[in-house]
């Protein structure tokens, strides 16, 4: 596919010097694909990435957001702030910030000279533009409104500089920021239809969106005149790739077949046993850069029976192997995770000793709590009813490995006496059992910068039903004490207070056991070995092309 | 797709004589057939008579082995028997294909027989009616039913039934138009019969007779359909140990573990295979009767 | 004498009007029935489609969003206001506007059936061809050909879609490295889709052919050419397969049906874009006017394609074209 370009070597001689410093940095990077070799960056070419995640309905991830519109906008948008490999704010639009003594008010500096791909300035009304933008309910905007709660207002102190008033202190304001549904965009491609700015976006990004043909391509050809890469970029001046092409490859067999024959150059959703063969090729490198937010978890629902009563949640989560599950299904690939948190946020607490496989504590807890007797299947029985966990299971989110995984957790905790039943769905369906409260059970994904997602996913108010019937709440945490340290962490700006309040607030959750972590939520990427200096940002670990090129 | 197969049942002419190069007696492929057809029967009612062990028990520390000896058809993601799933699954596979047949026949059956004998009137209604279900692609069909009444395996059954419906009853009124116009009846009528008499003592008698070989040869096409809306997720609900679950699970393992889809699949087109041969054999004989 | 002829040929014409009018009306009442089928059938299906439209992974939808999707689409009216808006855009050609693609139905559609529509007929081709041969072998090759002819066609004919194309990309892309497995600007990309799914179809087809064949083979009219001294090639493709092929083509439109049922499968898995790939996601996110307008579009080339055959077997079959 990637035909075009290989020759093409215009402008060398910055890419020596570039060269050397894209390789130191490439060295000292955590989530680096290529290991580095003192070769110098080949300046054009086509990259093909397919993707395995659905194809976004808009470009534009202010409306919705979903992690299929933040994969693919990485590329052609760009945020306030950014985060490093640590996990610590840097800047990138904004070159720098202050909070007010109250919290109340941020102050961005907006980097100079920085215009967008259609040629108008980035400046405080910019920024203005897009917080608007993102707060009126016309657009549609899930994921970047949520994160803006608190903030009620913006001011332009100067042409460069932009203030966000809010209503209460907000802690996670950066991190929120940070996240590639918050990007800033152009005002004047705002101004359109919201058809014509779904199909086109325009940002500062590296590169720019130059065609979609919807269930074919997007095509992403390069910003000759970028210059705002974030600081942890290993060179400056325009990406070395002439274009991007973006597929949807929604098959993972094929899509690995795709790369192992060299059709395209970078895959996502790898499955554990493609990447355990791409590790022992020597023609595919594995990219692995874990979510932040929320580790993958099975959600016990708290607010019904049986998981209402913590004995039988704690016999559930005893009784499931969820160890050699991970093992054999992942073979390596993925680490046992025993925090509510990704390992990528700093702040998690891992609780090793809450999750032991121990089918005869479980037996001893199920005893207590009343589930005496067994039936002819050997389910328990209390009432004349029988022990069953509702499961339903996206179809949409759940890789086949995870699938298998539910199944193992389903055939151990049978021997304890739990009847488990899966019911794979499709999104909408299963949007509508959650709506509905028609689970015991359930794993759905959450990406968010920062620990904040806790108070999205434990907090109370995350209960239903608020008409839209969507929440985040799925354990149902109903604990006033775990509310009241989430605001609080929210809050506060002083980071050990809010890393004491996080740390309570997780161990609450984690001793209540409303939820039993599994792994990490994984993004593998696979590259083709001619692809070098692919990374995936560490924000919400996309992958970013800037400094990537074809050998 | 039933529809086409059935038709291959039924695209004999019966006028012909059958060609001398033909195999007449009860030959080397019948009789496999006919053994295979034993052993589905025996796995279907006493699957542990088969293989003893339990298809649902994982080991997941010996997941992913080839075929040996301790596992004939190797071992899954989980680490379960395939032989002992493959075994466990007849009954569920086969009670899928017979059900969506004869749920397709019935009311193939039901709207052929309306069309076929109750005048022009209901013969142009229930043709309109048929032309609707077949300008939809059968796996929409299916995929809506499933869509409107859950995902499992009861459901899959009924939505490859009301899939194949419209074939079954369009071969069917034709058959009895057929029938109908054919001597002995017209003979009947001279007779002064009833058309009641009529159609129980010689018209439905003479329609029904294929209908048993095109259900034989039915039954692998939907144990087939299944497995297509087990790929779409819309099938036998996990871990079950149904043919077509199991093909579609194994598909994503293929460049790893090819066991894992292989030996569900051939179980798949072994059947399909010696229901064709049996119906075929079947079929022959009664005509020669 | 001529009064009388004149009257003839009036009272033809206004039957042949009569067929024709009758086929019209049939078609627009198949058309009405498949529109209000789908129509309902995905309202009945449990799930919010305002809730799909914004929904995706990792996505939270807020009250405010919803609503205004609501409204903007037309949800918060009553079904049957819905359905008779929707009818009567139907009428006059509009199929709408996609709920979750922000593109207006006929365009998107137009555009996806081009690569359905080459795909079908390239496999519909395909089978014939591959039936064909088969069946000719086999009904000539003696006991053994027979048999391994007849094996062939119902495995063939007991491939899953799904299984046969990855199976198919494995040995050909992964080990050969001769095709590539998703689709691609050349004909190369072509080739194991339409391989995927006229294997199957030519299994059918091939078990009705040499049915057929065999049948044509001991007929008196063959008889009677052979005795006539025409050479046996002669009579085998002059006669034969001309007799043998009158069932077959009676079933094409029907296998091309089928092959739509295949493209949703096969589109999915080598990345093709087409009427069944969108067909499905739209079921999948309740996308109305989608479904609808593709399965309206399948319809309407369902009703052509019978068209079509009854013209071919009147082609094939001289008996036919006198009545």
């Amino acid at each position: 596919m990637h035909t075009s370009g290989h020759t093409h070597r215009a402008s060398r001689t910055l890419t020596g010097l570039v060269g050397l410093v894209a390789t130191g940095i490439l060295l000292t990077g955590c989530a680096t694909a290529e290991s580095p070799e003192a070769t110098e960056p080949v300046i054009g070419g086509t990259l093909t990435y397919a993707s395995g995640d659905a194809e976004p309905t808009c470009l534009d991830p202010h409306v919705g957001g979903n992690y299929p519109q933040a994969l693919v906008s990485t590329q052609y948008l760009e945020s306030l702030v950014s985060r490093d490999a640590d996990g610590a704010i840097i800047p990138w639009l904004a070159e720098s910030w202050t909070e007010s003594a109250d919290g109340l008010a941020w102050d961005f500096t907006l980097a100079a000279d920085v215009s967008f791909t259609d040629g108008t300035p980035l400046d405080a009304a910019a920024v203005q533009a897009n917080i608007a933008h993102l707060q009126d309910p016309e657009t549609g905007s899930s994921t970047g409104y949520l994160a803006l709660a608190k903030v009620t207002g913006t001011e332009a102190v100067s042409a460069n500089v932009v203030r966000l008033v809010l209503s209460q202190p907000d802690s996670a304001l950066l991190e929120s920021l940070s996240q590639p549904w918050l990007a800033i965009e152009s005002p004047t491609a705002l101004a359109r239809s919201q058809d014509e700015n779904c199909a086109a976006p325009v940002g500062t990004g590296p590169f720019r969106v130059e065609s979609w043909v919807q269930q074919e391509s997007i095509t992403l050809v390069r910003n000759d005149d970028y210059s705002s890469p974030p600081e942890d970029a290993a060179h400056t001046g325009p990406a070395y790739l002439d274009s991007i092409v973006w597929r949807f490859i929604p098959d993972s067999a094929s899509r690995y077949a795709a790369l192992q024959s060299g059709d395209v150059d970078v895959i996502d959703n790898a499955q554990p046993d493609t990447i355990v063969q791409a590790e022992k090729s020597d023609t595919i490198v594995h990219l692995d850069a874990p979510r932040p937010g929320a580790s993958n978890r099975i959600e016990l629902n708290s607010g019904r029976a049986p998981f209402n009563d913590p004995l039988v949640r704690e016999a559930f989560i005893r009784s499931a192997n969820v160890d050699d599950a991970v093992t054999s299904l992942f073979q390596g690939t993925a680490d046992r995770s025993y925090s509510a948190l990704s390992s990528a946020e700093t702040l998690a607490v891992s609780r090793p000793d809450l999750f032991d496989y121990d089918p005869e504590a479980a037996s001893d807890l199920l005893d207590s709590a009343g589930w005496t007797e067994r039936d002819s299947g050997g389910y328990r029985v209390k009432d004349g009813e029988r022990l069953t966990v509702d499961f339903p299971v996206s179809t949409n989110q759940s890789i086949p490995a995870e699938q298998s995984l539910f199944e193992q957790i389903q055939a151990t905790a049978k021997e304890t006496g739990f009847e488990v039943v899966l019911s794979p769905m499709d999104l909408s369906s299963w949007y509508t059992a959650l709506g509905e409260n028609d689970y015991d059970a359930v794993s759905a994904p959450y990406t968010k910068v920062g620990p904040d997602v806790l108070r999205i996913l434990f907090h109370s108010d995350g209960i239903i039903p608020a008409p839209s019937g969507y929440f985040a709440n799925h354990s149902q945490v109903n604990d006033p004490a775990i509310d009241a340290l989430l605001t609080e962490a929210g809050q506060v700006t002083d980071a050990d207070e809010r890393a004491a309040l996080y740390t309570d607030a997780q161990n609450k959750v984690l001793e209540g056991f409303h939820i039993l972590p599994l792994f990490d939520q994984q993004n593998h990427y696979l590259l083709g070995t001619d692809v070098v200096g692919a990374r995936a940002l560490p924000t919400v670990s996309t992958p970013t092309f800037y400094d990537a090129w074809l050998k | 797709m039933s529809d086409l197969e059935i038709q291959a049942g039924l695209g004999r002419s019966p006028r012909a004589a059958r060609s001398s190069r033909l195999p007449r007696r009860f030959g080397v492929a019948e009789s496999l057939a006919g053994l295979f057809a034993l052993f589905l029967v025996t796995a279907a009612l006493f699957p542990g008579l088969v293989a003893p062990g339990d298809p649902l028990g994982i080991d997941p520390l010996s997941a992913f082995q080839s075929p040996s000896f301790a596992h004939w058809f190797g071992t899954d993601e989980s680490g379960r028997d395939i032989f002992t799933r493959v075994s466990h699954g007849t009954g569920s596979s086969l009670l899928i294909g017979t059900l969506a047949t004869l749920i397709g026949l019935g009311l193939g059956l039901v709207l052929g027989t309306l069309a076929g004998m109750l005048g022009p009137v209901v013969d142009f209604t229930v043709n309109r009616f048929l032309e609707v279900l077949f300008a939809f692609p059968g796996l929409l069909l299916a995929l809506l039913f499933i869509l409107i009444f859950g995902p499992g395996v009861a459901t899959a059954t009924v939505a490859v039934g009301l899939a194949t419906a419209p074939g079954y009853a369009r071969i069917i009124r034709g058959q009895l138009l057929s029938v109908r116009s054919s001597a002995f009846v017209e003979a009947a009528t001279v007779l002064g019969r009833s058309p009641g008499q009529i159609l129980v003592r010689h018209i439905l008698p003479n329609t029904l007779a294929p209908l048993f070989v095109l259900g034989t040869l039915g039954i692998g096409q939907a144990i087939v359909w299944a497995s297509a809306l087990s790929y779409l997720g819309l099938g036998a609900a996990p871990p079950a140990a149904e043919w077509g679950a199991m093909l579609s699970a194994g598909r994503t393992y293929i460049g790893s573990a090819w066991w894992m889809s292989f030996f569900p699949g051939l179980f798949i087109v072994l059947t399909a295979v010696s229901a064709t041969a049996l119906g075929r054999g079947i079929e022959r004989r009664m005509r020669h009767a | 004498m001529a009064e009388v002829g004149r009257g003839t040929r009036i009272v033809r014409g206004s039957r042949a009007v009569q067929v024709v009018l009758a086929r019209l009306g049939g078609a627009v009442f198949v058309l009405w029935m498949v529109a209000t089928l789908t129509f309902f059938a995905i309202r009945l299906i449990p799930g919010d489609p305002a809730e799909a439209i914004l929904g995706g992974p990792g996505s939270q939808t807020s009250p405010e969003a919803l609503a205004a999707v609501r409204a903007e689409y037309g949800l918060d009216q009553p079904v049957l206001v819905q359905y008779l808006g929707q009818l009567a855009r139907l009428a006059t050609g509009d199929l709408g506007r996609s709920y979750s693609l922000n593109q207006d139905v006929a365009p998107l559609l137009v555009g996806q059936l081009g690569g359905t529509l080459l795909l079908a007929v390239l496999a519909l081709g395909v089978a014939w061809l591959l039936a064909l041969g088969l069946a000719t072998w086999s009904t000539r090759g003696g006991r053994l050909a027979w048999y391994l002819g007849s094996g062939l066609e119902i495995v063939a004919a007991a491939l899953p879609h799904f299984w046969l194309a990855t199976a198919l990309i494995v040995l050909f892309s992964v080990w050969l490295g001769w095709l590539p497995p998703i689709s691609t600007s050349g004909v190369s990309g072509l080739v194991l889709p339409v391989l995927t799914l006229a294997v199957p179809l030519a299994g059918f087809l091939g078990q009705i052919m040499r049915e057929s064949l065999l049948t044509a083979l001991e007929s008196p009219f063959v008889l009677s050419a052979r005795a006539r001294g025409e050479s046996e090639r002669g009579v085998r493709w002059m006669h034969v397969i001309r007799h043998a092929s009158l069932p077959a083509i009676s079933l094409s439109g029907w296998a091309f049906g089928s092959l739509l049922s295949g493209a949703v499968v096969v589109e999915t898995i080598f990345a093709r874009p087409g009427l069944g790939r969108t067909l499905l996601n739209a079921v999948t996110v309740r996308d109305v006017p989608v479904v609808v307008g593709a399965v309206l579009i399948v319809a309407v080339g369902y009703i052509l394609m019978t068209l079509l055959t009854d013209l071919a077997q009147r082609i094939a079959d001289p008996r036919l074209r006198a009545g």
